[in-house]
């Protein structure tokens, strides 16, 4: 008998000790991924800098102090070869490899440089200029041994710093992995998530409110809700080819364009804000309708004026979750065309973009090594994102929600 | 003027007339209080109403046709009478004139393009200036009439509000249209890629290598059945591996033994893994996990393990799926009355005997549906499988081999520089449709689990 005890007590802390270790790998997975994804991705956000020693004067630049004051500085700086004297400064600094040793945009620094303090122009300066990826991998200790060798040598004198890279926030994708930058599908995320907002908000909560408070039951409505409970379980690469199909084939609108990829996204999301609205409404409680048309309230004044505006946490709870998703979702983008290589922001809603996760995506496939860090800085951004909206709505639902 | 002047143009007007129409109303029916039927505000809606609906309504239609009108116009000119009568090139050319009409820098391939660029300008004004004109006549022709129509007695509230219910049963329909969209696009392209590809070639054909495809006998080489195994193998049972035992213990750990504080924590944490976006998994797979597996194959003695492994994948993927799992489960054992459980502790049964014995038994509907939901998003994931798992199509049961499944194929054909109507971009919509199919098949059957079998409990 005790012994019979002592196997059931056994058996039964065996059992609590594997739920606790299902909830625990479960949480270590997440702690992993993300830190994973932080130690790849604090990298990406910042990059190395090489001081660079030039000589303005003896370069003999053919520009003025004035001219670089005027809106023009541009232009007359490239005209007048800053690019070779960056390079020739290098060769001089660095040796033979300095051309190889800064990065292809480092004569851009410069300009800024120059048209931020023009006096440069008369004397001596250092400026800090960007490296090239092949610096930056022999820095993490790989690349080719030549390069190693030039670089320790570099930094034992102490040339090398390390900075937060403005740039990977302002300026969009490249080729090369020390000059991206996510604005541009930042941007285009922007752009999507308007369109998707525009559509999938007023539909969703319309037709929410037509299922609650108007529909008989009948045949149709039993049709209209079967679609939208299957539509929120509709793989989301399905509705990609719905786009490709419907949108850019049928309609023939642009390809790439954030408006094809936000009308997509919409049909994707509004069955979830559907679901969260006619939850909430149906959260507001009878009598405060009943109270609405017994003092001589219409229909539609009891729903716009009393029960839209309570229910109005809810829904926006389930909106903010629908946006979330629509924001993270990568595959039906990639069917209507918005994978292509885009080197400019988008300006407006038909030209071609990319989007945050898109970017992602491409980079991964990147083989060199400076994409990896990239990668992973902008998962960091869309996942603060995420979690910004996310919170939000935890917010809204804690602070708005009424218990009735 | 472009349509989105236009938009904002009409939209002011309708808001000029609902002030105009509230300000009418206001005075008239303080002239005569007792006999007025509807609120100001109400004749104010109808006569916004009147001026932006119509109006509006116009110029959606307008904007669908009137390209077709101008190709038609500029074809009539004499000018496009050198043009080739038919086909694709006459069309490239229209595009590019329509191009060089908008933007005369543009550069063109074709020189008649250049030579008609003017007309199509001239014929694109032209029909603009007239879509223009007629939406502002239509939005003030509303306002007249809607304006003339506010008396004290005119019923407003009756038709505002008839009008307002239209609206909302024709945004509960876009539900319907959508799905029905999605059905009939999947529907057509694949009918049309089975009138080259039989579809048993399809549907049970074992060789899938979409990269060359014969011309005598398409079907021979469109044989989705890897890829079918490789869904089934990567999805529901590698990933269910891992999701089913995680999801469901750490469900019955957090309702049944941890400390409320412990599961108010640790709850939303686990549904942060779904909240993950799954490209961001997919990126994780094939950085961290596939490597790891490979070398750990290695290490077992597998000399050709894949570094896009089956397991890599499915492994990713099942972590992505607990929540869902780990959500149903804890909602159903919830819906388990607590007479059951302190029953049962009443007779003596430790936790884990009232747990396996009673609770997960009584929520076994809940917890079954809430796997098959778990399976149809499983096979419908993308992103993970994208990166991490391989394209080539084999049939194995070794996990550490490369598999791959519909989804990845779906992306992979559609990717490439093919042209719309080529059978490997039509296999991409067949493929879509069976995805659609099962997805949707599994969705039913887990509803009517749920409703069949769900005790009615007190």
């Amino acid at each position: 008998m005790q012994k019979r005890i002592r196997r059931r007590y056994a058996a039964e802390r065996r059992f609590k000790f594997m739920g606790l270790a299902a909830v625990v790998l479960s949480a270590g997975f997440l702690a992993f991924l993300l830190v994973t994804m932080l130690s790849n991705g604090l990298a990406g956000f910042s990059r190395t800098e090489v001081a660079l020693p030039i000589d303005f004067p003896a370069a003999k630049l053919d520009v003025t102090a004035k001219q670089l004051q005027n809106r023009g500085a541009d232009l007359a700086l490239a005209g007048a070869g800053l690019d070779e004297v960056v390079d020739k400064a290098a060769t001089a600094a660095f040796g033979e490899q300095g051309i190889d040793i800064i990065s292809d945009r480092a004569w851009t620094e410069v300009r800024e440089a120059l048209k931020s303090d023009p006096t440069l122009l008369s004397r001596k300066a250092r400026i800090d200029v960007p490296v090239s990826q092949d610096v930056q991998n022999a820095l993490d200790g790989g690349g080719k041994p030549a390069m190693r060798a030039i670089v320790s040598g570099m930094q034992a004198k102490g040339l090398f710093s390390n900075k937060f890279d403005f740039g990977f926030l302002t300026s969009a994708d490249s080729t090369d992995p020390t000059n991206v930058g996510i604005w541009g599908a930042l941007k285009g995320s922007l752009f999507t998530m308007l369109v998707t907002l525009l559509i999938a908000f007023p539909i969703g909560v319309l037709s929410a409110v037509y299922l609650e408070e108007y529909a008989p039951r009948n045949r149709w409505t039993d049709l209209i809700e079967v679609s939208i409970n299957n539509l929120a379980a509709v793989p989301s690469i399905i509705f990609g080819l719905l786009g490709l199909a419907v949108f850019l084939s049928f309609l023939n609108l642009p390809r790439s364009a954030s408006l094809v990829g936000g009308l997509t996204l919409a049909l994707m999301i509004m069955p979830v804000i559907v679901i969260a609205s006619r939850n909430a409404i149906k959260a507001v409680p009878p009598s405060i309708r009943d109270a609405a048309l017994g003092v001589g309230a219409s229909k539609v004044q009891v729903i716009f004026h009393h029960v839209l505006p309570l229910a109005l946490p809810g829904i926006l709870t389930g909106t903010i979750i629908g946006m979330a998703r629509a924001l993270g979702e990568t595959a039906p983008l990639l069917m209507i065309g918005m994978r292509a290589f885009i080197a400019q922001p988008p300006e407006g809603l038909t030209d071609p973009a990319t989007v945050l996760p898109v970017q992602i995506f491409l980079w991964s496939d990147q083989v060199s090594r400076g994409f990896v860090e990239r990668t992973s800085a902008a998962i960091i951004v869309l996942l603060v994102f995420l979690l910004a909206m996310n919170a939000l709505a935890i917010y809204l639902r804690n602070r708005f929600e009424t218990r009735w | 003027m472009n349509s989105f002047a236009l938009l904002f143009l009409v939209l002011g007007l309708g808001l000029i007339g609902w002030l105009t129409g509230r300000a009418r109303a206001g005075r008239l029916i303080r002239a005569a209080p007792k006999r007025s039927h509807s609120r100001p505000g109400q004749h104010a809606a109808y006569v916004a109403m009147w001026t932006a609906l119509p109006a509006l309504l116009f110029l959606t239609v307008w904007s669908a046709i009137s390209p077709a009108l101008v190709r038609d116009a500029v074809l009539e000119t004499p000018a496009a009478a050198s043009l080739p009568s038919f086909g694709f090139q006459r069309d490239s050319i229209l595009g590019e004139a329509r191009m060089l009409a908008d933007n005369p820098e543009a550069g063109a391939f074709n020189e008649e393009a250049r030579a008609i660029a003017p007309v199509y300008g001239a014929a694109e004004r032209r029909y603009s200036w007239i879509g223009s004109a007629a939406t502002i006549l239509l939005a003030f022709a509303g306002f007249a009439f809607a304006y003339s129509r506010v008396t004290p007695t005119f019923r407003a509230r009756t038709r505002v509000e008839r009008t307002v219910m239209l609206v909302l049963l024709i945004a509960s329909l876009i539900a319907i249209l959508t799905t029905l969209s999605i059905f009939v696009s999947l529907l057509i392209e694949s009918a049309r890629f089975f009138a080259v590809v039989p579809i048993t070639d399809f549907l049970f054909g074992t060789h899938w290598s979409p990269q060359v495809i014969s011309s005598t006998d398409p079907g021979e080489s469109l044989g989705a059945v890897p890829l079918f195994w490789g869904t089934f193998f990567i999805g529901a049972v590698i990933a269910m591996i891992v999701a089913i035992p995680f999801g469901l213990m750490s469900a019955i750990y957090l309702t049944q033994y941890a400390a409320p504080r412990v599961r108010r924590w640790m709850k939303p944490i686990l549904e942060v893994l779904a909240g993950v976006p799954t490209v961001v998994y997919g990126y994780f797979a094939a950085l961290t996990v596939a490597p790891a597996i490979r070398d750990f194959a290695v290490m077992l003695g597998f000399q050709y393990a894949s570094s896009e492994s089956a397991l890599a994948a499915g492994l990713v993927m099942g972590v992505m799926i607990i929540p869902f799992v780990s959500s149903m489960a804890d909602d159903s054992i919830a819906a388990v009355p607590t007479a059951m459980r302190d029953g049962s502790f009443a007779m003596g049964a430790t936790r884990s005997e009232t747990i396996r014995r009673v609770l997960i038994p009584a929520s076994l509907p809940g917890v079954v549906a809430g796997m098959l939901l778990a399976v149809s998003r499983a096979i419908g994931e993308t992103m993970i499988v994208v990166m991490a798992a391989s394209g080539a199509a084999t049939i194995t049961l070794n996990p550490f081999e490369s598999a791959t499944t519909v989804t990845k194929q779906i992306v992979d054909l559609l990717t490439g520089e093919a042209e719309f109507d080529s059978p490997k971009t039509l296999a991409a919509f067949a493929l879509g449709l069976t995805l659609f199919v099962i997805t949707f098949l599994l969705n039913i059957v887990a509803l009517r689990v749920v409703k069949k079998y769900r005790e009615a409990y007190e």
